[in-house]
């Protein structure tokens, strides 16, 4: 029963008469699905030409997809270049000779380091944990939203509580309740123009229009500034990777796959450029090839 | 959960430090590790630093496991499969650090032969260092093994770039400040074996939100060499080899476009003569009779390289095994600066150092890049020092003064700045976590203290005081430039210690060169007394400059 468009391309539907109806031929026209009809449902062929060429030329999703896989290729490379072991080697640490204690040592002490050292982890699983940690509570174990969860629930009213003094002076580290006062030290202000720049003004007032607006000195931080900066909490492992460069900047530069000068003329089967006829015949000969089959 | 168990029997008393300081840079590649005592006057030299292959590495050809250290011994490289327990700079696997650790310098290791690195955890104190941004449960771990598995007395877990505001300063127009004391201020680059990491520093401490990672290091470029070599010769399992051709032969080009023209063999129709001062040929070691690989100029001739790779005319009789390499000499080293070569979506180092200081606040922009300091094994390339400073000096204004300097060890400048204050008993005191405190306090209390979050009431507090004091000695000091307007000024203007100003050893020199006086900070907060020197200090300073 034909209900919509298709996906087969060669139907076979049979209509069986309910009613009468005169006789037709045997045949029926049905919709079928191509390329051209349905765009939620054409991935992009991987044949640029036919790409290029087809009714309509590409949607955004199709180049999407297909720079997409582009991409993936390159993270993949970046990955292997950044692997710290080459290949997946697997070396057990073998039994020591002169080892009296033998296998409780190499087991580990406690039950903690036990785990520690039997645990298989890589560095990615243990990234992932303390994403999933953040993105679940929302903070880190230790920082500074730790006491929120320390405080027990106070059946005093808040009109009758008493203002903690206590955390104040602590000299332990442990997470702090109350926001730290500021350090109490004579603040000189930052902008003090009334002492010592007096003499400044008679050393350059004859270039004193123009020089005004380079001549300006950024502003030093104040103390509280700092105090917050330093106290600021370690950024996650994300956090503090370097950011893409801006927009502007020029596209990444292509080389020459065979011999590493800039790149001129990309192969047409794979993609790779190369940068002159003689490196195109060698990319033709030894290294296409490999990426197709 | 209580922790009563395994607290052995020779904790000492809780006030008391041992003796000896072990200093653990526990690099991804190295280790480099020493004693430093704070008993002895003077702070041990880069001598008693000892550099260990982080590693544990099997040959296949000599069926032999080296762990550590054995590594030297070892005499054949080829093929060696390396396992690194180090990852992205963070220790992970702790069975193949336990290993290399206990192989290095724990003294219940019958096999620890010929090493002075020997202790007796107990008795000893540890400094420790990470890469920054570690998963909290990674420091954990740190800490649970250091305590418990090996049983270190007392211990002091800190980011590495954070020791190398003890070493001693590298501008010359910082006078030596007592171990002990850290350096003011300082942008620490650390270009590392897995990747290379920006951090400022205010006396000693990091300032976490500018603190960037560049995820391109020592293991990329090599891994990327190993590619380009293996176009013409695989090597993709001679991780050692590889990487002393990078040592030797790769080097950072002042000017990428141009020293490509010169290594291009030309098209089909306009062929070139290879330049052979770039061009290297490489040869090979096969660690029978050639143990090391060496490289000379690249030899034109064809017949000539193939004669020697069949052994006619070579110095030992032997085939040679001869690599040539051409821009990859520098395209290689070039992926620091240019990330996006590889199709990596992070900026160039140059890029990455001014995201670091676009979060700090506007008016340090100018103190951290005139305190630029480089450490890490792949600083040590030629010409990386004057490529980032022509990059940074073409990305900020012109007024801004710019100084790069590189560590004069940059491998061991982190030991080195540990050792400094490992040779300083009250600052080490003041760091040191006990097992006493760590049973009695937990762990989460533990790694807030290493995060520098102590009580109130430390040295914090003059500091500030120095900053702020400092805002008007830089105004200062930028308008006296102007109005002096001798020489391009060089007045190197990091900020000067109000305190220091009071003893006015400011003079204004003839080539306009501020000679400051170094930072001597007191443990306790002077806090009274130092304000008014400030205003002394400026006028004195004027009082210099009226002087023709």
């Amino acid at each position: 029963m034909a209900t919509g468009p298709l996906r087969f391309r060669t139907p076979h539907i049979e209509e069986l008469p309910i009613s009468q109806s005169r006789q037709s031929a045997g045949f029926a026209w049905v919709a079928v699905s191509t390329a051209q009809d349905d765009p939620a449902k054409n991935w992009g062929t991987t044949n640029r030409k036919r790409a290029r060429a087809s009714l309509g030329g590409q949607t955004e999703q199709q180049k999407e997809a297909l720079s997409a896989r582009v991409q993936r290729e390159t993270e993949r490379k970046i990955k292997e270049l950044n692997s710290d072991n080459s290949r997946d080697v697997v070396i057990d640490i073998a039994k020591k000779p002169g080892q009296s204690t033998g296998g409780a040592l190499k087991a580990g002490k406690t039950t903690g380091t036990k785990k520690i050292l039997a645990s298989g982890k890589t560095f990615a699983h243990y990234l992932d944990d303390e994403e999933a940690e953040i993105a679940r509570t929302g903070r880190r174990d230790g920082d500074a939203d730790a006491p929120a969860a320390a405080q027990r629930a106070s059946k005093t009213p808040l009109a009758r509580r008493k203002p903690r003094a206590d955390s104040s002076a602590s000299h332990s580290p442990a997470p702090l309740v109350a926001p730290m006062a500021p350090p109490p030290i004579p603040r000189l202000p930052t902008t003090d123009s009334s002492a010592a720049p007096i003499p400044l003004d008679g050393l350059d007032d004859d270039d004193d229009e123009e020089e005004d607006d380079e001549d300006r000195v950024p502003r030093m931080p104040t103390s509280v500034e700092m105090d917050a900066l330093l106290n600021a909490p370690p950024l996650t492992y994300n956090q503090a990777r370097s950011a893409p460069p801006p927009a502007g900047m020029p596209p990444p530069r292509r080389f020459c796959e065979t011999c590493g000068y800039w790149g001129r003329v990309r192969c047409l089967k794979c993609g790779a450029m190369t940068c002159s006829v003689l490196c195109k015949d060698e990319h033709d000969q030894s290294r296409c090839l490999k990426m197709y089959a | 959960m209580a922790r009563q168990k395994s607290l052995s029997t020779t904790t000492l008393p809780q006030n008391e430090l041992a003796p000896r300081t072990l200093i653990l840079d526990n690099g991804a590649h190295t280790i480099k590790a020493g004693f430093s005592s704070h008993l002895t006057s003077t702070p041990a030299s880069t001598t008693a630093c000892h550099v260990i292959p982080n590693c544990i590495a099997r040959s296949t050809r000599d069926r032999r496991t080296y762990i550590g250290p054995d590594l030297t011994t070892c005499a054949d490289f080829g093929d060696l499969a390396y396992r690194r327990p180090v990852e992205k700079g963070y220790v992970v696997n702790w069975e193949g650090e336990k290993a290399i650790w206990e192989r290095s310098f724990l003294a219940n290791n019958a096999n620890n032969d010929g090493s002075e690195l020997g202790c007796d955890p107990a008795e000893t104190n540890l400094i420790l260092t990470e890469a920054p941004n570690a998963p909290i449960s990674l420091q954990r771990n740190a800490d649970e093994m250091v305590f418990e598995e090996f049983g270190f007395g007392a211990y002091y877990r800190t980011i590495a770039p954070a020791l190398n505001a003890y070493a001693l300063s590298l501008f010359p127009s910082t006078p030596t400040s007592p171990s002990g004391v850290p350096l003011e201020c300082m942008l620490l680059i650390d270009a590392g074996h897995s990747h290379t990491t920006i951090t400022p520093l205010y006396h000693g401490r990091a300032l976490h939100p500018a603190i960037r990672r560049l995820e391109i290091g020592g293991k990329t470029l090599t891994n990327r060499l190993k590619e380009l070599i293996s176009r013409t010769f695989d090597v993709h399992r001679e991780d050692h080899l590889v990487e002393e051709i990078k040592e030797d032969v790769c080097y950072v080009s002042p000017s990428f476009t141009q020293d490509l023209e010169r290594t291009w063999k030309g098209g089909r129709y306009d062929g070139r003569e290879v330049d052979s001062s770039v061009v290297v040929d490489y040869v090979l070691p096969d660690y029978e009779h050639i143990k090391r690989g060496f490289y000379r100029p690249h030899d034109t001739d064809a017949m000539n390289l193939r004669n020697r790779a069949l052994g006619i005319g070579t110095e030992t009789g032997r085939r040679e095994h001869v690599v040539t390499l051409g821009n990859e000499r520098f395209t290689v080293p070039e992926l620091l600066f240019t990330p996006s070569d590889i199709g990596m979506r992070q900026a160039g180092l140059c890029g990455t150092v001014l995201q670091s200081l676009d979060a700090l606040p506007e008016g340090l922009r100018q103190a951290y890049l005139a305190n630029i300091v480089v450490v890490g094994g792949t600083s040590l390339l030629p010409g990386f020092i004057e490529r980032l400073e022509s990059e940074l000096r073409a990305a900020v204004d012109e007024d801004t003064v710019i100084r790069v300097a590189r560590a004069e060890d940059p491998v061991k400048n982190v030991w080195v700045g540990g050792a400094r204050l490992a040779s300083d008993e009250v600052v080490l005191r003041s760091v040191m976590v006990t097992r006493q405190e760590w049973a009695e306090n937990g762990e989460v209390w533990v790694r807030r203290r290493f995060a520098g979050k102590k009580g109130r009431g430390t040295h914090r507090v003059e500091a500030y005081l120095t900053l702020v004091g400092s805002s008007m000695c830089i105004i200062a000091l930028h308008k006296a430039s102007k109005a002096i307007n001798t020489t391009p000024a060089r007045i190197p203007p990091r900020l000067i210690p109000a305190t220091e100003l009071a003893f006015s050893r400011c003079q204004v020199q003839g080539s306009s060169y501020l000679a400051p006086g170094g930072p001597t900070h007191t443990p306790s907060p002077s806090r009274g007394t130092a304000a008014s020197p400030v205003h002394c200090g400026s006028v004195s300073l004027f009082g210099g400059i009226a002087l023709p």
